[in-house]
């Protein structure tokens, strides 16, 4: 290949900034200065990106995998496909899912208002205060959750009655065991759990926040509990929620342990109908799988509504939700689409362009042959 | 509306490191002082020291004749001692002081106008008086139309005016500004300038801290030069800045020119 | 302070809504959704309800002996019901305890049983289900009146417990057909298996002991411990374990059910639920000196007596393990469990 051809402005040697000229070998390698006539025909063509093959191949390989995985689900008797469509809105596993959610719902709220009250005390400047806190944390993350139920539920065996009264003097007592009903008693025992690891997620989210956020909020005199719900709180919200829904997702599961408190839950339920039917067990067990599924989904969704909530000071414009993309795109596609059918339609964009290029800036453009 | 700022004897260490050493000064109701130094010479403690956001080792800022964040004790022992105030009497005494800082500070999830109107309603304004409030201070800087903005969505000098429109919601007798604009893009800084240049006319009492010398010698009434946590010259800028008396003045304004 | 707009009002209302809310989703359930009263005061009794197979139901005639309800406490006359306390969650084990097919009635041969004493003492019956652990819990703090469970008798249990035994308590090894384990009293079959058994009960007492003679020999067997029988179940079919330790009722019933399976069970063997030496008894378990065992052993004694005890075990297939009579606090498993 010589390089018969030069183009006249292309120069060997290049100056830089301080005024030098490199050195005259790195000008004289002939690939990096000229292109030859081939190059130059090939300048009017689009760049080719470089191709990964191998990706492909991998991808393949991996989705020939999971074929062969799903297939094994219609094949495999041992599924039990038509014992999971009889049992996946049967009364029961609704009962036992009503609980889930009513636990977990309860048990979240519960534990994010506490979290929140645990989590100002930890960062407050009574060191009493942020003591008890610290303790409080250290306890329950400590416990199993399991034993927290286990002690609430039997605390009958260690207080056999529960009252109030004058010290040495008559009291108003009441049998332990009948004080709270199961479901408060779960769900306390859940939330106690819960708070701590809330509390820790709420701490970080305040800590997260620019400190000058709390000058400027000190700046303007704000009083303390206005500093923090005005200002702080928001702002964490941004940083508390990802990591608060996790929590809430945990809890759904983690309500499964009420069968300690002869509460049954969606899995409980499932556990107490595949002993009364033990053919069924995997079937069963396929339930709880896909409700679970449903349930984490459906928080999933309103997490990535919630975290568009907290977000909207901190972008400059939020992102369309694959909602409004689907939405787009159908609407892309039906304009293509009316635009399809023979010729005519082209004819007229054609000519409908080509007024557009000749007005000029002041025209207007038909939306739907865009 | 206005009120005279005196700082005495003020000393305040980080750790080891004495970052303010001993400041008087005396500036008069509505006057217009900016104050000069190198980058670690404490400018920027002093100034948060006079609303009490640098709580002073030794001394004491008065506002309007009012000491700020401490009030004197006598001591069982009979010894009078500056005892610290507690928080709600001193972010009282901090609504009446505005402060402007260097990346402006403004609450993100609040648009300009909640932004500006926030000071108000916390000190129990009615909500309506401090929305009027707010959108009259926005259009003073210019910003009319953008109270429903959030600030992302402003530019950084426009910011700034909203950061500053917010400190004078309180309407405050003194507006303290911390380089307000060197977090700035150059051809920003002209804007938010004119904002404080028109502040400055007002009569509302100012310190400034800026590199800004152009601005200083256009709109101060008094250049403090802060070096090593110490006042080594101060005076009208005509002085300071083109007849500076001390080398370290002298050294510094041949830098940043 | 700040004045309050509409907006606020939305916010402040909202909050206040949700903690009400909250408040009162706790406090309205006062009763565990595992309980079920039954026993109209008229003395008829429905055995085998709604047990989906495991027993035919039948409906039993039990007249009052008022002599025997004034000999109860006076705490449990004046409730007028037997609490009875049964460990079958959060799985249960049919046909002795489990959850019935209309998914609410807990069924089986053991609360049955408790049902026909509480007719005879002219008490409701109180069915509670609870977890095996929070039974004697319960037992102990006076939640429960008496637990019908499937309780063996063990020396160690009566330093806590007074008994009133009402069937034989039986053993088996559980394992697939195609295993070709058997099992005839001597544990050095089991040398080198793999199995399993339910914590805290008898069974797993003498399955220990024998663990412990087959070490001092130089054998040994794994024990694994799986939370409730349908994992055990699943444990067995997949061969993760060769056989299962249990109580012969129900390692007999999913005999029967898994016959037209693709893993079939069967029994490789029997044994006592008391040891080599003594016959294990099943009994209604009370709280030491409640005074409760008394009258529920003279109440199943009046029961073996008028026939209604037979039918019951006729029931639930169940006759082969009859006792001529209830006794109280009957020689149970030794403490050293051989």
């Amino acid at each position: 290949m010589t390089d018969t051809t030069r183009a006249p402005q292309r120069e060997a040697t290049s100056v830089d900034d301080a005024g030098r000229t490199p050195e005259p070998s790195r000008a004289s390698r002939p690939e990096t200065a000229t292109i030859d006539a081939a190059g130059h025909a090939a300048l009017d063509r689009p760049v080719v990106p470089l191709r990964h093959p191998l990706r492909w191949i991998a991808a393949a390989l991996v989705l020939v995998m999971l074929l062969n995985f799903v297939e094994t689900l219609f094949t495999n008797q041992q599924w039990g496909w038509p014992a999971v469509g009889k049992w996946l809105f049967s009364p029961a596993v609704l009962t036992g899912l009503q609980l889930t959610l009513t636990a977990t719902a309860l048990s979240a709220v519960i534990s994010f208002a506490g979290g929140v009250v645990v989590a100002i005390a930890r960062l407050s400047q009574n060191p009493v205060l942020s003591g008890l806190a610290w303790g409080y944390v250290w306890l329950f993350r400590s416990v199993p959750l399991i034993l927290v139920l286990v002690f609430l539920y039997n605390l009958g065996s260690l207080y056999p009655t529960i009252g109030i009264g004058i010290p040495f003097g008559p009291q108003f007592q009441v049998p332990t065991a009948n004080v709270l009903g199961d479901l408060a008693i779960g769900v306390i025992g859940l939330s106690l759990s819960e708070i701590a690891y809330a509390s820790e997620i709420v701490r970080a989210g305040v800590l997260a926040v620019d400190h000058g956020q709390h000058e400027a909020a000190q700046a303007l005199g704000l009083p303390r509990r206005r500093q923090f719900v005005r200002v702080i709180l928001p702002q964490a919200l941004r940083s508390i929620v990802p990591a608060f829904v996790n929590q809430v997702v945990g809890l759904l599961k983690a309500s499964s342990l009420l069968f300690y408190v002869s509460l049954l839950d969606l899995f409980g339920v499932v556990q107490n109908l595949s002993s009364t039917y033990p053919t069924d067990i995997i079937p069963l067990l396929v339930v709880a799988t896909i409700w679970y599924l449903v349930l984490t989904s459906a928080v999933s969704i309103v997490q990535y509504y919630v975290e568009r909530w907290t977000a909207r000071g901190s972008v400059r414009a939020l992102p369309p939700t694959p909602f409004q993309r689907v939405r787009a795109a159908v609407r892309r596609g039906s304009g293509r689409g009316s635009g399809r059918p023979g010729g005519p339609d082209r004819a007229r964009q054609a000519a409908s362009a080509a007024r557009v290029v000749a007005s000029g800036p002041a025209s207007t453009i038909d939306d739907r042959t865009i | 509306m206005s009120a005279a700022i005196s700082i005495h004897g003020a000393v305040k260490a980080f750790g080891d490191t004495v970052v303010v050493d001993g400041v008087d000064l005396s500036l008069p109701s509505g006057s217009v002082t900016v104050v000069l130094g190198p980058s670690g010479s404490g400018k920027s403690t002093l100034l948060r020291a006079i609303n009490h956001l640098e709580p002073l080792d030794r001394g004491v800022v008065t506002v309007g004749g009012e000491t700020i964040g401490v009030r004197l004790r006598t001591g069982r022992d009979g010894v009078p001692r500056w005892k610290e105030l507690p928080e709600r009497h001193i972010l009282r005494q901090r609504s009446r002081i505005g402060f402007v800082f260097q990346h402006f500070n403004l609450f993100p999830h609040l648009t300009a106008l909640e932004n500006v109107a926030e000071g108000p309603i916390a000190a129990g304004v009615s909500r309506a008086v401090a929305r009027d409030r707010a959108a009259a201070l926005l259009e003073r800087v210019g910003l009319g139309d953008r109270g429903d903005t959030r600030p992302r969505q402003l530019s950084g000098g426009q910011q700034q005016r909203v950061a500053i429109a917010r400190a004078l919601a309180l309407e405050p007798s003194v507006v303290l500004l911390d380089e307000p604009t060197s977090a700035l893009d150059p051809e920003l800084v002209g804007e938010v300038l004119g904002v404080i240049r028109g502040l400055a006319d007002t009569g509302t009492t100012l310190v400034i801290v800026t590199h800004e010398i152009a601005f200083a010698r256009e709109v101060a009434d008094h250049v403090v030069f802060l070096d090593h946590g110490r006042v080594v010259e101060q005076g009208p800028p005509a002085q300071v800045l083109d007849h500076p008396q001390h080398t370290r003045t002298r050294d510094f304004l041949s830098r940043v020119r | 302070m700040s004045t309050i707009t509409p907006a606020r009002w939305r916010n402040r209302a909202g909050f206040l809504v949700l903690a009400a809310g909250v408040v009162v989703a706790l406090a309205g359930c006062s009763a565990g959704a595992s309980a079920d009263t039954s026993g109209a005061p008229d003395g008829s009794v429905t055995i085998g309800a709604a047990s989906n197979g495991a027993a035919k139901e039948t409906t039993l005639e039990v007249t009052e002996d008022t002599k025997l309800h004034d000999a109860l406490p006076a705490a449990v006359r004046k409730s007028g019901k037997l609490t009875i306390g049964v460990g079958a969650l959060p799985a249960g084990f049919p046909p002795l305890a489990f959850t019935g097919d209309d998914q609410k009635t807990i069924t089986g041969s053991e609360p049955d049983l408790g049902r026909l004493v509480a007719a005879k003492l002219g008490l409701r019956a109180d069915v509670q289900n609870a977890t095996w652990d929070n039974l004697f819990v319960g037992i102990d703090s006076g939640k429960y009146d008496a637990g019908f469970s499937n309780v063996t008798v063990t020396e160690q249990r009566k330093e806590k417990y007074d008994f009133a035994s009402y069937r034989q308590d039986n053993l088996a090894f559980q394992v697939l057909a195609s295993s070709s384990l058997r099992f005839d009293g001597d544990p050095s079959v089991l040398a080198g298996k793999t199995l399993s058994v339910s914590s805290g009960t008898n069974q797993e007492n003498i399955l220990l002991e024998w663990q412990k003679e087959l070490r001092s020999k130089g054998k040994d067997f794994t024990i694994k411990y799986y939370p409730d029988g349908n994992a055990v179940r699943l444990a067995l079919d997949s061969g993760k374990i060769d056989a299962y330790f249990g109580p012969n009722p129900t390692i007999a019933y999913q005999n029967t059910q898994s016959k037209s399976t693709a893993k079939p069970t069967t029994t490789a063997g029997t044994y006592s639920g008391a040891g080599s030496s003594l016959q294990g008894l099943i009994a209604a378990t009370t709280k030491q000196d409640s005074g409760i065992a008394k009258p529920v052993a003279a109440a199943i004694n009046e029961l073996i007596e008028d026939g209604t005890y037979a039918k019951w075990l006729a029931a639930y297939n169940l006759s082969n393990e009859a006792v001529k009579t209830s006794e109280v606090n009957p020689e149970g498993l030794p403490l050293d469990n051989s």
